[in-house]
């Protein structure tokens, strides 16, 4: 009997117009998503590569320069901004501590919108005032991106409704219902075969226009199997999702109209209500301090600490420290900028730290309240996926301020040791790599989403069997 | 017999459990929304009060100092919010709060909601606007998919037409059924958020007159949904893919073309990154005066000149600081660098203005969006509007920090100006534009959306006059 539904509908599905209409609707969306987030990774390395070359043209002249001044030839330069002082290229010379997009970011926009990709790090300023904001359109900001897990997340699931909220209400109110149920077929059974079906035939074309928008892409296969398989599992056990609830709904409602109805309030509280709810409530419990107090405060403090630090630093130098080199004493600006610079560290510390574990808590919070919504759920696994999560962000401002400290204090023995910086030293520079962090695994995720179908499809088998009881299934 | 359509398609509405669940999601919604924004309003308004007020206090307890060390202290100043981002808090969470002047530098506005928020805070937020332009829209469809196809599906149709009801009179009836609960909603809204806001202290600008504007606003765009839903109800058969078409029609207008418009907008005239914007100005920076360094030069050129005018022959002669001149006049030079710069910037924004407004033919979500902003000076435009505010300040506070010194010292000296000079500085008063002057400034946006209601009111005459 299997075998004749199976036949019959995958017929049926494929004389109808809907399955053509459906698979140029998905993979126009899918390839627009995918060739728009290919360009935006695509600036992100242009951008990037762009600074790595500046670096590298000043690199050659530096090198000649200090090569030059080693084997002893005279330099026509400003003696201030000499190479062999070490704080000029801790000053001019910083390094670019990039964050390259991994080979999956065009997935999910998530906040690489919002934060820069590459900085410069300097042995002077304030390493944790490090502005980390990116120069976009706040326009662009709030409308979002266009991208595949908005696709997959949003545009999904309505195509998923719009396909099937009929599914099992259709056949009552053509009243092929009642022939049916005169075969030797549980009409339970009929029905799961049906959606089964329905959600086979989907899964492959999803797969197949997924899998031709990552192949556009130049995705490497080889390397990057793994995050292939699971953004495809994530999004399998998400259609399925949205098949039980359009089943569940079928068996409830029973009504064309009505399921269409509630099968699209039930899209916008998981989608739109739930993760805005959770958001705010995240806000409200682990509010995260005034900013605007923090810059007063930051104020305050220093202004406190420089009262401090006008028994080691003259007013003059340190409003103006492109004269300090210039100074021939034992002692330059730069030592007692970089003694000052630590107190204000150490001072600013709790409070910047502050930030940073309110937001950390808010991670936390929404961690454990992902799993009120599936579509959540997805969103948190495409971004680590994609490496674009808060937290990736997070874990790259953290790399920086600590690569930030190690520049300076590649330094500070040189400048007191009064040792000139050389070719040889060059070579020794600190370099920045990015390591990206730890994230919940995607097996455990997916299976949560599994298990809420599961139960979904439970239910259903309930509902149908007080409702066959009653006998309102058919009439 | 337009009342009683009306009547009768209002106490259906009425009696239907779906509306009945539906409509208190709303209210609870709406109200949950409102009270979050209020509170948080409060917050930040005090907020800025006590910022202000603390910031102002640490300017003018300096003490006594060189009057350049005072301008690299430099001042924050703080951006007030506006009364009507209650009802719409557009932009606001992805531009900064506050700007650092200093000297030599124009800085953005720093610290924006959006970066210290989780990645989940990007999904939408539960504000009153997020309700106005997405879910009554979804209750506007609910109500009104099944206004004809309903009569067609019982076959009532044929008996509505033997009472002797003309076709326009019959849509008129619908029309207003299909309104009046939605339209009850809104200014149930409206009047509740303008009760707040009249009797709440502190308020900046508030006005009724705003808040009148941006209700007629989404009333239109409730008019211009009400005509796309009862025209689709019309020329389908069934009400299920009437449904369905309309929802098509709300996905499309307020998700797909927005981010879509975003993403042709961004890729056709990209911002610059922060770093690369940074470094075209050091770039410019370098070709001109810098006050910091005599030796470039620019710097002996405007010396000369400087020498000639007030024919001496050293620049101790001058009656004035001539190092405090060459500092403004470096200052000048700087804050010309970052006009050009933050023009050309202005320039890309209006670029991509132009690709949102031409898309606004395709979505009336869009028009919708932007005046709600606008009106409630929420939008991009009252942020740039706020930054070059600030930066007019900044230019003028660098003018009268060097002018102490020029004025009250003599070259080669170092001036230290006594405590009390700091107070003189006046103070940063934020005055947004004139209402009229956004009004103005929306027009094509109005105007789009009045196109909007009355091609698709005509379109929808026709279509039934006809059917």
């Amino acid at each position: 009997m299997f075998s004749y539904n199976f036949k019959y509908e995958l017929k049926s599905l494929l004389r109808s117009k809907w399955l053509i209409l459906l698979t140029i609707i998905l993979l126009t969306l899918v390839l627009f998503a995918g060739y728009s987030g290919k360009k935006k990774v695509n600036k992100r390395v242009f951008d990037i590569e762009k600074a790595n070359n500046t670096v590298k043209e000043q690199d050659i002249t530096v090198l000649k320069v200090l090569d030059s001044i080693e084997k002893g030839f005279v330099i026509n330069q400003n003696l201030r901004s000499l190479p062999t002082n070490p704080m000029n290229i801790g000053y001019s010379y910083p390094r670019v501590a990039a964050m390259y997009p991994l080979e999956t970011a065009f997935i999910s926009t998530g906040q690489s919108d919002l934060f820069t990709h590459y900085v410069q790090p300097k042995a002077y300023g304030d390493s944790f005032f490090f502005n980390h904001a990116e120069f976009s359109s706040p326009i662009q900001l709030l409308f979002g991106s266009f991208d595949l897990a908005f696709v997959i997340i949003y545009i999904l699931p309505l195509i998923i409704i719009a396909f099937s909220y009929h599914i099992f209400s259709l056949e009552k109110e053509n009243g092929s219902l009642k022939l049916m149920a005169s075969q030797p077929i549980s009409i339970y059974k009929w029905i799961l075969q049906k959606t089964m079906l329905r959600f086979f035939v989907l899964s492959v074309i999803v797969v197949l226009v997924l899998t031709i928008a990552f192949i556009i892409n130049n995705y490497n296969f080889v390397e990057n199997l793994a995050e292939y398989l699971y953004f495809l599992l994530l999004t399998l056990t998400y259609i399925l999702f949205w098949f039980t609830v359009v089943l569940l709904i079928n068996i409830k409602v029973n009504n064309s109209a009505k399921n269409a109805v509630s099968l699209l309030a039930i899209w916008v509280f998981i989608i739109l209500i739930i993760p805005a709810i959770i958001a705010q409530a995240a806000n409200t419990f682990y509010p995260i301090p005034s900013r605007t107090k923090m810059i007063t405060d930051v104020r305050a403090l220093k202004d406190d600490v420089s009262k401090k630090q006008d028994k080691i630093l003259d007013n003059f130098l340190r409003d103006h420290p492109e004269y300090a080199s210039n100074k021939k004493q034992n002692y330059s600006f730069w030592h007692k900028y970089l003694a000052s610079q630590d107190l204000v560290e150490d001072e600013v510390k709790p409070l910047i730290k502050s930030y940073e574990t309110q937001l950390l808590k808010q991670q936390q919070w929404v961690k454990l309240w992902q799993y009120s919504s599936p579509a959540i759920i997805l969103q948190q696994s495409f971004n680590d996926i994609a490496g674009t999560s808060t937290t990736h962000y997070q874990e790259y401002r953290t790399q920086v301020a600590k690569f930030s400290a190690k520049w300076r204090d590649f330094f500070v023995p040189l400048l007191y040791n009064n040792e000139k910086f050389s070719t040889k030293l060059y070579k020794q520079l600190p370099t920045f790599e990015y390591k990206k962090p730890k994230y919940t695994s995607l097996l455990f995720k997916a299976s949560i989403v599994l298990i809420m179908s599961m139960f979904f499809l439970l239910i259903t088998r309930i509902l149908f069997y007080n409702k066959s009881k009653k006998g309102t299934i058919i009439n | 017999m337009i009342f009683h359509v009306v009547k009768k398609e209002l106490q259906e509405t009425l009696r239907d459990g779906r509306f009945k669940i539906s409509t208190a999601i709303v209210f609870v919604l709406l109200t949950v929304s409102l009270v979050l924004t209020f509170n948080q309003y409060q917050y930040n308004n005090a907020q800025y009060i006590e910022a202000q007020k603390n910031e102002r206090s640490l300017w003018e307890e300096q003490g006594e100092k060189n009057p350049h060390s005072a301008a690299h202290y430099g001042n924050y100043v703080f951006k007030p919010k506006s009364p009507l981002s209650l009802i719409d808090q557009g932009v606001e969470k992805y531009t900064g709060i506050s700007i650092f002047l200093e000297a030599h530098n124009r800085n953005e506005a720093q610290f924006s909601n959006a970066s210290d928020q989780t990645a989940l805070s990007r999904f939408g937020e539960l504000t009153p606007s997020f309700i106005l332009l997405y879910i009554l829209p979804l209750i506007l469809i609910l109500i009104g998919y099944d206004a004809y196809t309903k009569e067609l599906e019982k076959g009532t149709f044929a008996i509505l037409k033997s009472q002797g009801i003309s076709n326009t009179k019959l849509l008129f009836g619908k029309w207003l059924s299909v309104l009046i609960p939605i339209v009850t909603i809104t200014t149930l809204l409206f009047l509740f958020g303008g009760l707040i806001l009249s009797n709440t202290s502190d308020i900046g600008v508030f006005n009724w007159e705003a808040l009148g504007v941006l209700y007629i606003v989404y009333l239109i765009y409730y008019l211009i949904l009400t005509n796309i839903v009862l025209f689709i109800s019309l020329i389908a058969k069934k009400s299920g893919v009437a449904l369905v078409s309309s929802l098509v029609f709300w996905v499309l207008a307020c998700f797909i073309t927005p981010k879509i418009a975003s993403n042709i907008a961004d890729s056709k005239y990209p911002y610059p990154t922060n770093q690369e914007f940074s470094k075209r100005v050091a770039e410019d920076r370098k070709k001109g005066l810098d006050g910091h360094n005599p030796w470039s030069e620019e710097a002996k050129k405007l010396e000369e000149e400087v020498l000639r005018k007030y024919n001496v022959d050293s620049v101790h002669k001058l009656p004035f600081n001539y190092s405090a001149y060459r500092m403004q006049k470096g200052e000048e030079y700087q804050a010309k660098v970052y006009a050009k710069h933050y023009s050309w910037l202005d320039e890309q924004a209006q670029k991509q203005e132009k690709v949102y407004k031409s898309t606004s033919m395709i979505s009336p979500f869009l028009p919708t969006r932007f005046l709600s902003m606008a009106i409630s000076r929420t939008d991009y435009q009252s942020h740039r509007d706020f930054s070059e505010k600030a930066e007019t300040y900044r230019v003028k506070t660098q003018e009268f920090l060097n002018g102490l010194t020029e004025k009250n010292s003599r070259y080669g000296e170092r001036y230290v100006a006594s405590a009390n000079a700091w107070k003189k500085l006046p103070k940063f008063e934020y005055k947004p534009p004139p209402f009229s002057q956004i009004l103005n400034s929306n027009t094509p946006m109005m105007l789009i959306l009045i196109v909007w209601f009355a091609v698709t009111g005509a379109v929808l005459f026709f279509i039934n006059k006809n059917h």
